[in-house]
């Protein structure tokens, strides 16, 4: 048996790539290790922690339980695309405001669910942002601020 | 270190192919199962040489209304059970127990057809397919053939998938007039196996207020899910203004500990059971004496 490397291209941040990957190499892999994209982060490797979380075609998934081999055609958006133009992205001045990063381990991870959320949803309820967090861990902050952070974006847009 | 051929397919005669003419292929749909496994070496896991990734084969992502059935594609994922209004209308039983599996990020990838195949004790969408008498279809170069859902699972983590065959359907049947469904859960997957149940009911409650074609279905109860008659029989011909749900309750408890044996999580799992027995209950008649009003 032979261990094949495939070839994918995907879209990065809004930029194509095309990449030779390992049948083993996991989209987490990809971008930290050949695109040096390393805001995103490696927690628990088996999806429970969140912090590995990325935008694929539009929804929150954790890049730990992807092959790259899988995404051939799709467009991921990860913690590097949120800033424009040398501007952060309003839901990461509101995380800065609201002191909502501690040792920011699990930052990236939850701007990427609260993206996601306020991209199919701009106006959540508190719930609703509660729910979109259930796949985010943070060990320091505590929620309350992370919320409030995001609710604050919500409110802006509205 | 485990070590294996990737291989992707973008159409299902092409996986078949694959299937056919290869031997040790371990087949790839969300990850979310299959990807923890490979990362935590487990010894569930067989040896495999291939990795199949069917996850972007644009014919299984289906879920359409067929004459008496509503078909669903295996790709189907947690996410779009919860979303869709063909399941949201005519199985609401379903959206809410795919409502409560992981997190947004594990509903987004996880797929109907991986929670079927991987057959875990634990697996929140068996109870529900199977109280509403759920049929796979399964799929091979060479032929096809169809089983209720209930018979495809044989024991934790087993089923009775062929090594050349590809789960390529499933398909549940409308429920008629007058049927009451509800899923109750306690405790997370990952909470020890002691802390976690699940159970679903489906009944029809005829203009008389009486059960009928009831089914009782709990999940983490028993080595695998499965249909407990003994407690389906006890409601049907019961009225819903004067079941006695302690009694239920008793019932259920018995029924399982017949199955299961008496274990360590016995004294635990019987007041467990009973209590989401009769909150199921509860929830249905309270919805059906409002219907009659
Ligand atoms: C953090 C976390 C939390 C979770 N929480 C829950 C929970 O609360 N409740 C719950 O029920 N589950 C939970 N799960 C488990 C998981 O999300 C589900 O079982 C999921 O539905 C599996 O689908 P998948 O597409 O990811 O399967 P995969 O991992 O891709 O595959 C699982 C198995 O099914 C086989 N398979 C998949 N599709 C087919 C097909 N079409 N034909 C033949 N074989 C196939 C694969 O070969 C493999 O053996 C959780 C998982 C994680 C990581
Ligand atoms: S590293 Fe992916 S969810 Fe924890
Ligand atoms: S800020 Fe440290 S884990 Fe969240």
């Amino acid at each position: 048996m032979k261990i094949n490397k495939i070839t994918v291209t995907f879209i990065v941040n809004g930029q194509e790539v095309t990449l030779k990957v390992g049948s083993k190499e996991r989209l987490l892999d990809t971008l930290r290790e050949q695109l040096q994209l390393t805001g995103t982060k490696e927690g628990c490797s088996v999806g429970e922690c969140g912090a590995c979380t990325v935008i694929l075609d539009g929804k929150a998934v954790p890049s730990c339980l992807i092959l790259t081999g899988q995404i051939g055609g799709s467009e991921v958006l990860t913690i590097e695309g949120l800033e424009a133009d040398g501007k952060l992205d309003p839901l990461q001045q509101a995380f800065i405001d609201y002191h909502a990063v501690q040792c920011g381990f699990c930052t990236p991870g939850m701007l990427m669910s609260a993206k996601a959320l306020l991209i199919h949803n701009p106006h959540p309820s508190r719930e609703e942002i509660r729910t979109a967090l259930e796949g985010n861990l943070c060990r320091c902050t505590g929620y309350e601020q992370i919320i409030e952070a995001i609710e604050s974006v919500a409110k802006n847009c509205q | 270190m485990i070590s294996y051929e990737f291989l992707t397919s973008k159409k299902i005669e092409e996986a078949l192919d694959y299937l056919d003419k290869f031997s040790k292929v371990q087949i790839l749909a969300g990850g979310t199962d299959l990807l923890v496994n490979i990362h935590k070496e487990s010894p569930r896991l067989p040896h495999f040489d291939y990795l199949l990734d069917i996850s972007n084969i644009p014919e299984l992502k289906f879920i359409t209304l067929v004459k008496n059935f509503i078909e669903i594609g295996p790709l189907v994922t947690h996410f779009r059970l919860i979303e869709e209004p063909l399941i949201k209308g005519n199985f609401p039983i379903l959206s809410t127990a795919a409502q409560t599996i992981g997190s947004v990020q594990i509903r987004n990838r996880g797929t109907i057809g991986g929670n079927i195949v991987n057959a875990s004790p634990a697996a929140d969408l068996l109870p529900p397919l199977i109280a509403l008498k759920a049929e796979v279809v399964l799929t091979s170069k060479k032929s096809e053939r169809i089983l209720s859902l209930e018979k495809f699972l044989t024991g934790p983590y087993k089923t009775k998938l062929q090594a050349d065959e590809l789960l390529t359907k499933i398909k549940i049947p409308l429920l008629g007039d007058g049927y009451y469904t509800d899923f109750q859960k306690i405790g997370r997957r990952k909470a020890l196996s002691i802390a976690r149940l699940n159970l679903a009911l489906v009944t029809k409650i005829d203009e008389k207020g009486v059960f009928h074609d009831t089914r009782v279905v709990p999940g983490s109860a028993t080595p695998y899910p499965q249909s407990f008659p003994v407690t389906e029989e006890s409601v049907n011909g019961k009225s819903i203004f004067n079941i006695d749900l302690e009694e239920i309750g008793e019932i259920v408890s018995k029924e399982m500990v017949s199955i299961t044996g008496e274990r360590w999580s016995t004294p635990y799992k019987k007041p467990a059971i009973a209590t989401l027995i009769k909150r199921a209950l509860e929830k249905i008649i309270k919805e059906a004496k409002t219907n009659e009003n």
